[in-house]
């Protein structure tokens, strides 16, 4: 006689389940079991990982679930066939639908209209009553089931060892026979190893909100509820022989397998009833002769036919449908969209207007979507506008019905930081404690070392802290939550809730299904990601402004291409506000690489990347293409892979090309190692496949040295990959944006601060930049501004660009589109303003903003007048002069020139009057330090003194402890290198300056400029002075007076 | 007399106060945090944590960027008061009307109060130096208003006494946050360049009013005396005490329940007005001799009620020596706990553990039998048995978990489990017989087994597999075999008996 073990609880039941499914498959293999349940609470979401893992252990997973109700005792579901189990899944939509996110709410009701076909058992309540009966409305419950549900309900017995199993196995064997429900064993399986009881204990205490120390009787008494050998369960039912034969009985019964799950593409997608490969090929070629005008290049049309061969022959058509009609409603909507991806770079991607990169450049770039020995599905992400992209996330869930079409999970795995934080808590450590922990200890990826646990004055032998740290490396990595995914798409031609639970995502007006994109991709569904970029917005406002002010028509694809001047732009790393490129690390290496042609910006864009960065290719790049080193192949076979890119890997695709070319990897094997090295979950793996990998280079011939490379870069791509099919769709967006911002820098500069947040830069340096093209900035005012900012008529062929209302801080748009409303032919006094209805709060910003000037009122004048604003003649006196009018013998103190700047950072964050350095620079200058523009003259290696406000710090994780510092004065921007012992010892001013000062060395590599610093001043004190001259220190001890952060704070690393 | 008045201001009083109880800290960067809205933030920074631009209201997480070393210290709400007020009774001695002026500030009205040191200059020193003395760092200032001596304080020199009618002399050169008004006005005010109070003093009142409201006026009016201003001066704790002396020395006993009868009814009147009831009380009898002799009675739950406390001092009477007689007795009541005043019931009556009857009887049994011999246990949330049980601490202690009723536990449970040699089939059957004392016991009947794993965030070990078993004379035991049954020979254990 044989068992089966039918409730089996996986992690992805949050905080109840320890063990990943993957575990518990693995054990029950170990144990000689056949086949398992997975019965997770109210949800499939588990379902998939252990059906993967039991189909590569040559086992079969019973997909079941325990449903958990809110009106009767607990049952366990298993669907016997295809159409049980979409029932069971639309049973689960149901109850997802009408809660919250990650509840489920279900009634008896509920299951009993949907159990057709399934195999259900109840679970027993797990106490006696001090009587030593079941409890007795339970037998009622029981009998209600028993009428509804008839002969496919099974009571289930388990024995939990405490102290009463017999007493309690022989009442529900009686309640058994009573009712006629045959009992079933079951050893209620919360982990596969009796020692994951410690942790399920924490889970426990973290989903309480309690301590060990206090969990008290919500912890399990012992660790019973492990998977036990079938011999053992024979054992303890000895008694009850049928409990176990009838888990036979419910195996056998239930043959369903997710295998069988067929994904059906919609069929509205095509037109005049024709197939989807007609209605593909109809629309490439009619997009063709769009593209490519009547007379199509032979080159081009060779390729549409080959391609479409390949898409008929892997049944793709639906899915290239499927994303142009979602491109289509976006350009019928005005809205910008661009593909990327593999299968997004093809010419029949390009004739579909799916993407605007034109492939005729780029011959090789469908391959790897060709070259796909497994059935992988093909690979097309579309960016829309950030702002917009949730038009065409609705126009899916209405042409498609939100019961076919969904979004993808998330699994948010447990991370070092979290699962410190909750194991920490749930272990009783005090909240210092856990910081210690949280931040110091795990900072490096591979866990936790002791030396660091030392450094922190921690004893890394103290049994508490050892479990501590043990229990949070078992947690790591555990589902713990579904999130949706930020654009995956999965849409059916059949109810997607026949497959799949769909629940209510976080965001209001979406709905995900329940499994992540590994797990569709494992059942071979298809997705389309529907994503955000903020470039693409700005790009589409700078569109419309170029139509209404320069009456230029553009879009991404009839841009001029490959214009000299824009290089030119590009290559003096003139790039501030361009997509991608304008980073601190893109602008030093820009005028290293000086791109030329549209395929050097493809390769700027994947090259500043962790991967070439950690894999040390970007050093022979540059030399290679400086004609510093010759360009030479390790092999012939290589040198097809490599010749684009001078034989340096540079992008994800050629990494995994050489490990299968090179070192005999399959691509099924090579795709693996790339997802091993992304979740940190399989650490051992990646050890497992470097050796491979070395080793099967040097078989190959390879030089070791050339191993390592290449595997420290696949390292780098696992957890930042960039292939070049996304390289490319960017570098368009880089080309489009530099094109902007080098022809009409007015249009590209209002585009760019109407769509902030986005980007590097502060609005200040973004508006600098632009006076610095020549573009005329003119102030906020209220009888002239906007909400947003926009373009008026210039002096030349350039408009003047107007800053609008959303530069001031704390201004809303209602109330500034109610000033807009009532200005008619302009305002002529504040009080016109205050009748208008724009509220006091309001115009008291305005006023700081110095928006008044056009009624002939500097800030203090029109602050002056705006407090008085409250006090104003009333009911019999409406209409009369306010007293301000005659009031006598107030005179307000006249600002400087510094003060009125320093104001206008506090209101705008920038300043049109003059750079607040400026107002120092006598004092500066008394010190030696000079201007950032005079760096320029002077030679590598000089000692030199600079100043600045600091715009931004970064330590990136790539270079080993160094901290890059832009500092900006009146003149331009300086670079600053600050290596990490420097770092440490002037920490604290680094952080702290608004205003810094350093001391150092000039560095000079070609055009790019450097300071090495060698001391650190926080000299913002100076900044202090400019509001208040004369006004000498406070005295020691006393407040000093509420300085505001005015100068916005940089942007800062964590 | 001219009102004076005495601001003190203790910027540093919450990290000074920590550094006095912890001389390591001096020079230390240190601060105390507070959980305020999911994020630690700083609540008080030492002087040299503020030295490196660490200062209160930042978040803890920029802070420790900064600076790796920061030491770090819980605030708790309350803290800060607690200690003015601590420092505002001390400062008694200096007037009778000493205020808390939070955050931080304390005011004294010294009117009257300076010649007494011989005038302001020594008496504003003498406080400053005593304060300065416990390692406070201190500002203070004198003025004929609090608005000006609170503004001179801040913002002034050092330990400045403004004379009566100079206070708007003083105030001139001050910034307007020296008046003690709402930041958003102070805010307002240095937007439009008014930065001292020079720069709007004389502007049109309306003026003022139309713009920053009544409180700039009446704050400024108050600083300059023409507006009163009033403080809530704390009020010092007597503690429960009651003194009687006597005109001839009590020898008897007989004197000394005259004595004890008198002082208890006065304490326990002055209890009952308060609401207040006594948990212990020491009675002190000062002999002719200089000899002091006493006697000490505590009760389970606070107490007012004479007759009671009497009866528990009563037999402790006897071992008070009169010697050459007693002179004065001193009755005091160290812990005092807070007590309702009973309403009087018609029938008395009742027996749980509110009746007041019950609670004098165990005062009563305890006082004379010694507080170790009436036990009283709760259970506590722990599967482990040894755990699952406490004594408690007092009576009206409330359980804050029910006893378990879903599973057998013994009516005496071992201290100590006692090995017993046992015949037991495997795997894990109950024994046969087992043999305990040197007596062997059939087992009859037997249940189980409930198998308690140790707490393993508190000890290793191994589980337990405890059964319930009754032998041939109907007598029923707990049991345990300590560990898993596979493997060497298990130990057995008895660890309890049912009734």
């Amino acid at each position: 006689m044989s068992y089966t073990e039918l409730q089996v609880t996986t992690n992805f039941s949050f905080l109840r389940g320890a063990s990943h499914p993957e575990e518990l498959v693995a054990q029950a293999q170990a144990l000689g079991y056949r086949e398992i349940a997975i019965t997770d609470r109210n949800t499939f979401a588990g379902l998939v990982r252990g059906h993967t893992a039991a189909r590569k252990a040559g086992m079969r997973i019973i997909p079941g679930c325990r449903l958990d109700l809110l009106d009767g005792p607990s049952l366990l579901a298993y669907p016997t066939d295809q159409a049980a189990y979409a029932r069971l899944s639309n049973l689960l939509t149901t109850g997802n639908l009408r809660a919250e996110k990650g509840q489920c709410h279900l009634y008896k009701e509920d299951v009993y209209k949907y159990a057709r076909g399934m195999k259900l058992i109840v679970i027993p309540p797990p106490a006696l009553t001090p009587a030593f009966d079941l409890e007795p409305a339970f037998a009622g419950e029981l009998k209600a089931y028993r009428e509804a549900l008839g002969t496919e309900l099974y009571l289930a017995a388990s024995r939990y060892y405490q102290g009463y199993d017999a007493k309690r196995l022989h009442r529900l064997a009686c309640l058994s026979a009573r009712l006629d429900i045959p009992l079933v064993a079951t050893n209620d399986v919360h982990y596969h190893d009796p020692a994951r009881r410690e942790l399920q204990d924490v889970l426990t205490c973290i989903r309480e909100k309690c301590t060990i120390h206090n969990a008290g009787f919500r912890l399990h008494a012992n660790a019973e509820r492990y998977l036990k050998p079938a011999g053992e369960m024979l054992r303890l039912f000895r008694q009850y022989p049928d409990a176990i034969r009838r888990t036979q009985e419910i195996a056998a019964a239930c043959r369903f397998s997710l295998d069988m799950l067929q994904y059906v593409y919609p069929e509205e997608i095509t037109s005049q009833g024709r197939s989807p490969q007609e209605e593909l090929a109809a629309l490439t070629w009619e997009g063709a002769r769009r593209q490519f005008g009547d007379v199509i290049p032979e080159k081009t049309r060779a390729a549409i036919r080959y391609e479409l061969a390949f898409i008929e022959q892997m049944n793709y058509a639906a899915y290239f449908l499927t994303v142009h009609d979602i491109v289509r409603f976006a350009r019928e909507q005005n809205i910008l969209c661009q593909g990327r991806g593999s299968a997004a770079n093809s010419t029949v991607c390009y004739c579909l207007g799916i993407t605007s990169v034109n492939p005729e450049k780029f011959d090789l770039l469908f391959e790897r979507f060709l070259s796909s020995a497994r059935n992988e599905p093909p690979d097309i992400d579309v960016d829309f506008e950030h702002e917009r992209r949730e038009e065409v996330i609705q126009y899916i869930y209405n042409k498609y019905g939100r019961d076919r079409a969904a979004i993808v999970a998330t699994v948010t795995q447990q991370h070092h930081k979290g699962a410190t934080r909750d194991v920490g808590k749930a272990m009783g450590l005090s909240a210092d404690m856990i910081n210690l922990l949280s931040s110091a200890i795990w900072r490096s990826e591979e866990g936790f070392d002791e030396k660091r646990i030392i450094e922190q004055g921690l004893n890394p032998h103290d049994p508490h802290l050892k479990k501590t740290l043990q229990l949070t490396e078992q947690f790591l990595g555990f589902p713990r939550q579904l999130g949706q995914h930020t654009g995956g798409f999965v849409i059916t031609q059949g109810k997607l809730s026949d497959l799949c639970p769909i629940l209510n995502a976080r965001m209001e007006d979406r709905t995900c299904i329940e499994w992540n994109k590994d797990d569709i991709d494992a059942l071979g569904f298809l997705k389309i990601d529907v994503l955000a970029l903020g470039m693409l917005t700005c790009i589409r406002k700078a569109f419309d402004l170029a139509k209404a002010h320069h009456g230029k028509d553009l879009t991404l694809a009839n841009i001029p291409q490959d214009d000299p001047a824009v290089y030119e732009m590009v290559s003096r790393a003139d790039t501030i506000g361009v997509f991608q490129i304008e980073s601190r690390a893109q602008q030093a290496m820009l005028p290293r690489l000086r791109p030329k042609c549209f395929y050097d910006l493809v390769i700027e864009v994947a090259i500043v990347r962790p991967g070439p960065i950690q894999g040390d290719m970007v050093h022979p790049y540059l030399r290679r293409r400086n004609n510093l080193e010759p360009v030479e192949y390790p092999s012939p076979e290589l040198e097809k892979i490599l010749h684009r890119t001078l034989g340096v890997p540079l992008f994800q695709e050629q990494a995994m090309k050489i490990a299968i070319v090179a070192a005999g990897f399959t691509p099924a094997e090579a795709d693996e190692l790339r997802r091993s090295m992304a979740t940190f979950k399989a650490r051992g793996m990646v050890a497992q496949f470097e050796r491979k990998l070395i080793s099967g280079m040097m078989a190959n011939g390879y030089s070791e040295d050339f191993a390592h490379r290449i595997f420290k870069q696949l390292e780098g791509f696992g957890s930042y990959g960039f292939p070049e099919s996304h390289a490319v769709s960017f570098a368009l967006l880089v080309y489009v944006s530099s094109w902007l911002k080098c022809y009409y820098p007015d249009v590209f500069a209002a585009a760019l601060l109407n769509s902030q947040p986005m980007g590097f830069y502060q609005p200040a340096q973004l508006v600098g930049d632009a006076r610095k093209h020549g573009v005329e900035v003119r102030p906020v005012d209220v009888n002239h501004s906007l909400w947003d900012n926009r373009l008026e008529e210039g002096t030349g062929r350039l408009c003047a660009l107007r800053l609008g209302f959303r530069q001031v801080k704390g201004l809303q748009e209602e109330d500034m589109q109610v000033l807009v409303a009532a200005r008619a032919s302009g305002y002529t006094g504040i009080q016109a303003l205050r009748d208008a209805g724009v509220p006091h709060t309001a115009l008291e910003k305005l006023a700081d903003a110095d928006a008044f000037r056009s009624l002939g009122l500097d800030r203090r004048q029109a602050l002056w007048e705006v407090s008085a604003l409250h006090d104003r003649p009333v009911a019999l006196f409406a209409g009369q002069p306010s007293e301000t009018a005659t009031e006598k013998g107030i005179a307000l103190p006249e600002m400087t020139a510094s003060e009125h700047v320093v104001q206008d950072y506090a209101a705008t964050s920038l300043s049109l009057r003059a750079h607040p350095v400026s107002f120092i620079r006598e004092k500066l200058s008394l010190l030696h330090i000079v201007p950032a523009s005079h760096l320029e003259t002077l030679h590598d290696g000089t000692p030199v003194k600079v100043a600045g406000l600091v715009l931004m710090r970064q330590k990136p994780g790539t270079a080993s402890g160094i901290c890059f510092i832009t500092i900006e004065d009146e003149t331009g921007c300086a670079n600053l290198v600050v290596f990490g012992k420097l770092f440490e010892q002037y920490r604290k001013d680094i952080l702290q300056s608004r205003l810094l000062m350093v001391e150092g060395q000039l560095q000079r590599e070609g055009e790019v400029i450097h300071v090495i610093v060698k001391r650190c001043h926080n000299l913002s004190g100076l900044l202090r002075q400019l509001t208040a001259p004369g006004m000498g220190k406070p005295p020691a001890g006393a407040v000093e007076v509420v300085q505001q952060e005015i100068f916005a704070r940089s942007r800062n690393f964590r | 007399m001219a009102q004076r008045f005495v601001t003190i201001w203790l910027y540093q009083l919450v990290t000074d106060w920590l550094t006095i109880r912890r001389p390591d800290l001096q020079h230390q960067p240190f601060v105390l945090t507070a959980p305020d809205r999911g994020r630690m933030v700083i609540t008080a920074a030492s002087t040299t944590a503020q030295a490196q631009g660490i200062c209160a209201g930042m978040v803890l997480a920029d802070a420790r960027a900064i600076m790796p070393a920061l030491q770090v210290f819980n605030d708790r709400p309350g803290l800060e008061e607690e200690l003015l007020r601590a420092l505002a009774k001390w400062c008694i001695r200096y007037t009778p009307f000493a205020a808390i002026d939070p955050p931080a500030g304390l005011i004294l009205d010294a009117s009257g109060c300076a010649h007494l040191w011989g005038g302001e200059g020594p008496y504003l020193e003498a406080i400053i130096t005593r304060l300065q003395a416990f390692g406070y760092q201190v500002r203070a200032a004198m003025a004929g208003t609090i608005g000006a001596a609170w503004a001179v304080s801040r913002f002034g020199g050092r330990h400045c006494i403004i004379n009566s009618g100079k206070e708007q002399e003083a105030l001139l050169p001050l910034p307007p946050a020296a008046l003690r008004l709402e930041p958003g006005i102070v805010e307002r005010l240095q937007k439009l360049g008014l930065g001292r109070v020079s720069s709007f003093i004389a502007m049109p009142r309306s003026a003022l009013r139309r713009r920053f409201g009544q409180e700039l006026l009446l704050r400024l009016d108050q600083a300059l005396g023409r507006e009163e201003e009033t403080i809530q001066p704390l009020e010092p704790v007597l503690p429960f005490q009651e003194r009687l002396p006597c005109l001839e020395p009590i020898l008897t006993a007989t004197g000394i329940e005259i004595a004890l009868k008198r002082l208890l009814e006065a304490l326990c009147h002055r209890l009952r007005q308060e609401g207040k009831g006594l948990r212990s009380a020491v009675l002190k009898a000062f002999r002719v001799d200089g000899q002091v002799a006493q006697i000490t009675i505590g009760t389970n739950s606070a107490s007012h009620n004479v007759d009671h406390l009497f009866r528990l001092f009563g037999h402790k009477i006897a071992t008070i020596e009169p010697a050459l007689g007693i002179e004065l007795f001193l009755l005091e009541a160290p812990k005092v706990e807070a007590l309702s005043t009973q309403q009087e019931t018609l029938w008395t009556g009742g027996c749980g553990l509110e009746s007041a009857r019950l609670s004098e009887l165990m005062d009563r049994l305890a006082n004379r039998l010694g507080p170790d011999c009436i036990h009283r246990y709760l259970p506590q949330e722990h599967y482990w048995p040894e755990r699952s049980v406490r004594p408690a601490a007092a009576l009206h202690e409330k359980h804050a978990a029910a006893w378990r009723s879903d599973v057998l536990r013994p009516v005496r449970l071992l201290p100590v489990p006692e090995r017993i040699t046992v015949a037991a089939p495997i795997p894990d059957y109950p024994p046969m017989l087992f043999r305990y004392r040197n007596q062997v016991h059939q087992v009859r009947r037997a249940d189980g087994p409930e198998r308690i794993e140790r707490e393993w965030w508190l000890e290793a070990g191994p589980h337990r597999d405890y059964y319930v078993v009754e032998d041939e004379a109907g007598r029923r035991y707990w049991i345990f075999r300590s560990g898993h049954y596979d493997g060497s020979q298990p130990h057995w254990f008895l660890h309890g008996f049912f009734a």
